[in-house]
């Protein structure tokens, strides 16, 4: 064990954290169920978006046939923004998946805590009245434009719904936000400050001003005539991202906690792990600095070494730049213990601040069923990627004992959440040393 | 029931989420659970759609058939401006 890792260790006494349900509202489907399948499947969601017309890019990946007023429905969804509609209807479903009820006695609402992490915000509202103000003049803006787009006010919104009383807050660091909070979360739970923490992130920045932002910096991929094959992570012609939106939401609970209520235990959070690059604004530190050193105390903290580790949720956004410094850091780290590689923005397109919370929770289903998805549209490595193992075409059975999700923003920051297999259930036969190549006692072959 | 009120209680149904049975002649937008600023919103709504100035402050507590008389008065008032 490194220096490094003993450091981690001592800073942070592990307190494995239980995943007991999981919310996720994306392009590839409203619910978690829909989200995996099409992830699986490795079938991509970017199309052409009417509502960009006349902007530089005109694909995105939108959440299919969502409506605020059947989702949402009850909590006056025509106050919330869009980003907020996401967050309650992928909360809600991560609520009732670990068995939790809200309105029930039994829920103790001082000791719930809820993290919720967004780049953006409300900023589609923000846009909106913007030019309300410039087109309309001033009595035609909202007054419910801040409590619509304040970046907090998911969080805030949420609290409101589910009767969350403990400490409420929102991460912001840009595309790692919704992995912020998790970490964030287990760190509540770690530090007995809740009982039962509500996290994730959510993100709806398919707007005018964003994805023009976005086309000027040069970040998007410009295959305007073929939608699906512009999300390419890892393959040698990526071009940009596509930009999406989206929530994913998961309940942690300290897992001594979760085995005593028999909450149905999807996978642990054993560590996670923050650093950041103090580098430049936006541009990865060439040599992957923080977000090596992020690798390194997620796995100090799940008391695990590079070897250990068997597969990885990569942040893989597909843009030339991000792929290529995230593939040497995952090299230089694993090198021949060289971990399956997988990127889920291939069908999902970036999600930004959702990016890590739904990936993480498509890492917890990962481990759960021994199962990695595929990369859509990852077909030739180039020089730099070609050293991970991707995995490509269809999704890989494989034995899973420690899967990494990892996410970066712009900012420089980086954090990585490490997951392993839920303990056996009470009274289940032991599970013995199985061969490397049986599948993991989690296995569930209908899916 | 008129065009005024008729498109008053529609906004309420349709962008409010208001529950139909709870929009009655002599409920007023309080009544409805309109609070502060649902109630500027609506008055915004209405500068949107008929370009007319309703005072958010006196309308949150009369009742709807006076609300409509009010809105129905501020649309005369508009020289050249068709009622909805």
């Amino acid at each position: 064990m490194t220096a490094a890792t003993s450091a981690a260790l001592s800073m942070s006494p592990p307190t494995p954290v239980a995943v007991t349900g999981i919310g996720l509202v994306t392009p590839a489907g409203i619910g978690a169920d829909d989200t995996w399948k099409g992830v699986c499947a490795g079938r991509p969601t970017a199309a052409a978006d009417p509502g960009l017309a006349g902007l530089p890019v005109t694909i995105s990946c939108r959440v299919p046939g969502f409506d605020a007023r059947t989702q949402v429905g009850g909590a006056q969804p025509w106050r919330y923004d869009r980003f907020t509609h996401f967050a309650l209807t992928a909360a809600r479903e991560a609520v009732r998946d670990a068995g939790l009820d809200p309105a029930s006695r039994d829920w103790p609402a001082a000791r719930v805590a809820l993290v919720l992490g967004s780049a953006a915000g409300g900023v589609g509202t923000y846009e909106q009245q913007h030019r309300k103000l410039l087109t309309t003049g001033h009595r035609s803006v909202s007054p419910l434009t801040l409590p619509a787009f304040l970046p907090n006010m998911a969080a805030g919104q949420l609290a409101i719904d589910l009767g969350v009383r403990g400490p409420v807050l929102h991460t912001a660091t840009a595309c790692a936000s919704g992995a912020t909070a998790l970490a964030t979360a287990a760190m509540l739970l770690a530090s007995d400050a809740c009982d039962i923490a509500v996290a994730g992130g959510s993100d709806a920045m398919i707007t005018p001003l964003c994805v023009t932002a976005f086309a000027r910096a040069g970040a998007l991929s410009h295959r305007l005539d073929d939608p699906p094959a512009a999300s390419r992570p890892f393959d040698a012609t990526r071009d940009g991202f596509v930009l999406a939106e989206g929530a994913g939401v998961l309940i942690l609970e300290r897992a001594a906690d979760a085995a005593a209520r028999r909450a149905p235990t999807r996978a642990l959070l054993t560590g996670h792990g923050s650093a950041t690059d103090a580098h430049h604004p936006v541009a990865p530190s060439p040599d992957g600095r923080g977000l090596r050193a992020a690798l390194r105390q997620a796995l100090g903290r799940a008391a695990a070494t590079p070897a250990d580790v068997a597969h990885v949720n990569a942040h893989g956004t597909g843009t030339p730049l991000n792929d290529r410094t995230e593939a040497s850091a995952l090299h230089g780290l694993f090198g021949a213990a060289d971990p399956s590689v997988t990127s889920a923005k291939g069908v999902l397109g970036h999600t930004m601040g959702a990016a890590g919370a739904i990936e993480a929770a498509l890492t917890v289903l990962t481990v759960q069923h021994q199962l990695a998805p595929p990369t859509a549209n990852f077909h030739t490595p180039e020089a730099h990627t070609a050293v991970l193992d991707v995995v490509a075409r269809t999704a890989r059975r494989q034995r899973i004992d420690l899967a990494l999700s990892v996410s970066c923003g712009f900012g420089g920051h980086n954090t990585v959440l490490a997951f392993t297999p839920a303990p056996r259930p009470l009274g289940a036969p032991p599970a013995g040393t199985p061969s490397p190549t049986r599948p993991g006692p989690h296995l569930d072959p209908a899916s | 029931m008129d065009d005024v009120l008729q498109h008053l209680v529609t906004l309420l149904t349709d962008k409010f989420d208001v529950p139909a049975d709870a929009i009655l002649p002599d409920s007023t937008l309080t009544d409805m659970d309109l609070d502060s600023l649902a109630v500027v919103e609506f008055a915004v709504t209405l500068q949107e759609l008929w370009h007319i100035d309703l005072d958010d402050d006196a309308a949150a507590d009369i009742t709807l058939d006076d609300l409509a008389k009010t809105v129905r008065g501020l649309l005369s008032e508009q020289s050249g401006t068709a009622a909805p």
